[in-house]
């Protein structure tokens, strides 16, 4: 079934598996593995038959045929987990044989909910790092799903090694008021995605200052399963600070203001040969500041030999993993989050945590294989930024036909340039109709 | 003498701030009293980039007007623009619970509360909810359904938001001042209160109101105002483009273009050149009226193909009665008319405030439109909830009701 090749001295390398369970979980799946920029194997469990005909999963698992006949638990996880039982061998095997596992579920319905925490149990069982990424109902779908959900993601952390929780409710941060349903939700994908890449990336990418496996396990292990992630990529002259302000801005960092509480971060730095000492120095700076004094920091850099790889900044954080013993519930919260946060956690469903997968295993002696060509890596862009960022100036400038710079902005050189339907129009409307005119 | 009811109105501009003293009267007139002017520095693009110049800038204004009013200012209705500052359209809808049916300010309280029930991004505030039409048991066109029976109570509201912390900024600048805020007040929404008569607010306008930094727009139709926005463009950016274009400095570029600068095309005889005299730290220069006149007509047709191409997504021109009204400081270009109906395909006018009394000088210049309307704007606020405590604070009030009478 894994297909990776085996290095020479490496008798083992990590296998990675995507799980998608449920209606929302092989949607969620589906949108990650035909982002092409990962190719791990995908595995696609439902109890509804017509959604897994639809995915492209190379591995399909239909839950309790015999219970449901095919046609779904129906919101019900009463029916869900009585459809896992059912087919329990079969999410045994799901498991079986792989290092880390991605489970995508979303929470408050029949299959996601049902069924999660017996598949956690037997990941636990079969000593896979398990990380759940997690969605919860919008709260508009009512109080009864929100329950649902909260009774489903306590299981799962009980079992999980790091889940990643993002709140449907908070999609709205992700996009324009007037944003289209499906960019919305591909948004939301696109930010969970980027949590699955930056994982894969960590343990694969081969660098001076490498982390691997033993690291994360570090990071996750412990604690009460919440994980928090950010993760940009950015090029140009300011990249080292776009990159950890984009970072931070993810709707899972809460503008880094989570990472108060965080017991241990893991940051990987990737990028260009030109990467330079002082760039990696000034983010660690801005990080370390963000962080409280008694957090543990493991920092990976790796250099692609791709020189135009924009610099990619993933940030892993555990939170509470000090606090864990004393608060045996999984959501029990800190009181140093903001206040916010901590109401939002309290409404129905579990709010805020950005869980990752854990891990309780991993497989060669050296966890940091260099598994793929490190090129892999460069083209992936995870953009957990909601606001179109302004990009590079469009440059229609003809130059041949007018003797100025490229890009000629005056004044407006150093504030926010005015970026409409891809023109900058700070720089002279003759200049970038130039051609069309004469 | 002591006046009671007076406005000030202040707009923190991107070239110049400028604070307005005028007394209401009764029948709906404004005289002014006053106008304080200072240049600005630190606005860029209608927004603040170095606080502290600009709050000397703005106690410059606001001392100025003060010493000409003979008044002094206390409080101010404060103008505020930016490309952060969007706007759009939403319905909100009520069950009427009463069992006799009755409507009430209750429920139009309420019906407001709905429709401003939107996501926004977290960092952005709702400036301004405005009603458009109301709707009983789906009968349209209900302006004021106070004391109606229906069961089900509907309401288009036009919603504005912007960043809180920018607008933040803005109000910070003038409390550093010792002066109050009553309000905050779109800059568009300021100037259409006396750039448009209730006339032309029903058959429809556009008002572009052409800054410094940004441009601001907004439009009505049926009496109430159907779309807005702002555009980071503005005469800055023309000022920028001659110098850019002809290579000299940003002061001349700013002089050539109030003196021989004009947005129209095959005006001048081929040749024909404009001798800039030298200067300390500028040698001279010679240059042809044509290029001249052609940056700036690239950049004032390009700034009104956007704006069309904006506001023809929301709202079917051939019902815009009253046409294009052009206002603010830009709007004084030479020949910017001519460019604004060949993309608008309709009738554009050069306006100012209208319905004012005072030094002409004032009232008749274009860049002022914000300021008055400002005054004119609390007047109507304030008429229409008269108890409210004035100088009251700012924020509580984000979100209250501003149901104009306009």
């Amino acid at each position: 079934m894994i297909t990776y090749p085996k290095y020479l001295d490496r008798s083992e390398t990590p296998v990675v598996r995507l799980i998608g369970l449920g209606n929302a979980g092989v949607n969620l799946a589906d949108r990650i593995s035909m982002g092409g920029r990962l190719d791990i194997e995908t595995v696609a469990i439902n109890s509804d038959q017509q959604s897994l005909s639809s995915s492209v999963a190379s591995t399909k698992i239909s839950l309790g045929p015999l219970t449901t006949r095919g046609l779904g638990a129906g919101g019900d996880p009463e029916i869900g987990l009585d459809a896992a039982r059912e087919s329990e061998a079969d999410l045994e095997a799901a498991v079986a044989g792989a290092d880390i596992i991605f489970l995508c579920a979303g929470l408050g319905g029949g299959t996601g909910s049902g069924a999660a925490g017996l598949l956690a149990r037997a990941a636990k069982k079969s000593d896979v790092l398990l990380l759940a990424i997690i969605t919860s109902p919008f709260a508009f779908e009512g109080r009864r799903r929100s329950a649902q959900a909260a009774a489903a993601l306590r299981e799962i952390s009980e079992s999980a090694d790091a889940v990643i929780h993002f709140e449907n409710d908070r999609m709205a941060e992700l996009s324009e008021p007037r944003q289209g349903v499906a960019e919305t939700f591909s948004c939301c994908d696109e930010l969970l995605g980027g949590c699955v890449e930056s994982v894969v990336r960590l343990v694969s990418a081969p660098g001076p200052l490498g982390v691997g496996l033993p690291d994360l396990l570090a990071v996750l292990r412990g604690g009460d399963g919440n994980c928090l992630f950010g993760t940009s990529s950015a090029s140009g002259d300011n990249r080292a600070h776009e990159a950890l302000e984009e970072a931070l801005a993810s709707p899972l960092l809460d503008q880094g203001r989570l990472l108060d509480d965080a017991s241990s971060v893991l940051i990987h730095i990737s990028g260009p040969p030109s990467l330079s000492f002082a760039e990696v120095g000034a983010i660690m700076r801005e990080i370390s500041k963000k962080t409280p004094d008694s957090s543990l920091l493991h920092v990976g850099v790796s250099t692609l030999p791709d020189h135009a790889a924009p610099l990619v900044l993933s940030l892993i954080a555990k939170c509470g993993a000090a606090r864990s013993a004393a608060a045996p519930q999984p959501r029990a919260e800190p009181s140093t989050r903001r206040p916010e946060a901590r109401r939002l956690e309290r409404e129905a469903p579990p709010v805020e945590s950005e869980p990752l997968p854990s891990q309780d295993s991993f497989i060669g002696p050296d966890p940091a294989p260099p598994l793929r060509p490190p090129q892999r890596t460069a083209p992936r862009q995870p953009q957990p930024e909601p606001r179109p960022e302004p990009k590079a100036p469009a440059q229609k400038v003809k130059q041949e036909t007018l003797q100025f710079e490229p890009v000629a902005r005056g004044r407006f050189e150093k504030i926010a340039p005015t970026i409409i339907e891809g023109e900058d129009l700070d720089v002279p409307t003759f200049l970038r109709l130039g051609g069309k005119k004469h | 003498m002591a006046r009671e009811d007076f406005h000030v109105g202040l707009e923190i501009g991107t070239t110049k701030i400028c604070a307005v003293v005028a007394e209401c009267r009764p029948d709906g007139e404004i005289r002014l009293l006053g106008v304080g002017e200072a240049p600005s520095r630190g606005v860029r693009k209608g927004e603040i980039v170095d606080f502290e110049n600009a709050c000397s800038c703005v106690r410059e204004a606001l001392s100025d007007a003060e010493e000409k009013s003979e008044i002094e200012i206390r409080s101010v209705w404060l103008a505020v623009t930016g490309s952060h500052i969007q706007s759009f359209n939403n319905r909100g809808s009520v069950v009427i619970a009463d069992e006799s049916g009755e409507i009430t300010d209750d429920e139009i309280l309420e019906v407001e509360y709905k429709a401003k029930e939107i996501s926004l991004p977290r960092e952005n505030t709702i400036l301004h909810s405005i009603i458009q039409h109301y709707y009983v048991d789906g009968q349209q066109g209900v302006l004021n359904p106070v004391g109606m029976l229906g069961s089900r109570l509907e309401a288009d509201f036009h919603i504005i938001h912007g960043v809180t912390n920018r607008i933040q900024n803005s109000i910070r600048c003038v409390k550093e001042c010792n002066v109050e805020v009553d309000d905050v007040v779109v800059n568009s929404l300021a100037s259409a209160q006396v750039v448009l008569d209730q006339h032309q607010k029903e058959s429809g306008a556009i008002v572009v109101d052409i800054g410094g930094g940004v441009t601001d727009y907004i439009v009505y139709l049926d009496g109430a105002v159907r779309h807005s926005g702002v555009l980071a463009v503005g005469g800055d950016h023309i000022t920028n483009d001659i110098s850019l274009g002809l290579r000299i400095p940003i002061t001349r570029a700013e002089k050539l273009k109030l003196e021989e600068g004009s947005a129209t095309l095959g005006k001048s005889l081929p040749g024909d050149k404009i001798v800039l005299k030298n200067d300390t730290g500028f040698s001279g220069k010679e240059v042809e009226r044509e290029m001249l006149n052609m940056i700036i007509h690239a950049r004032v047709e390009e700034l009104f193909t956007l704006l069309r191409k904006r506001l023809g997504d929301e709202v079917p021109q051939h019902l815009l009665g009253s046409g294009v009204m052009l206002t603010g400081g830009c709007s004084m270009i030479r020949g910017i008319r001519e460019v604004a109906e060949s993309v608008f395909e309709m009738p554009v006018q050069l306006t100012r405030a209208q319905a004012v009394s005072g030094p002409t000088s004032a009232f008749e210049n274009p860049q002022f439109s914000t300021c008055i309307g400002l005054a004119k704007y609390g007047q109507a606020v304030r008429s229409e909830s008269p108890d409210e405590s004035f100088g009251g604070r700012v924020l509580r009030k984000f979100g209250r009701m501003f149901r104009l009478p306009f």
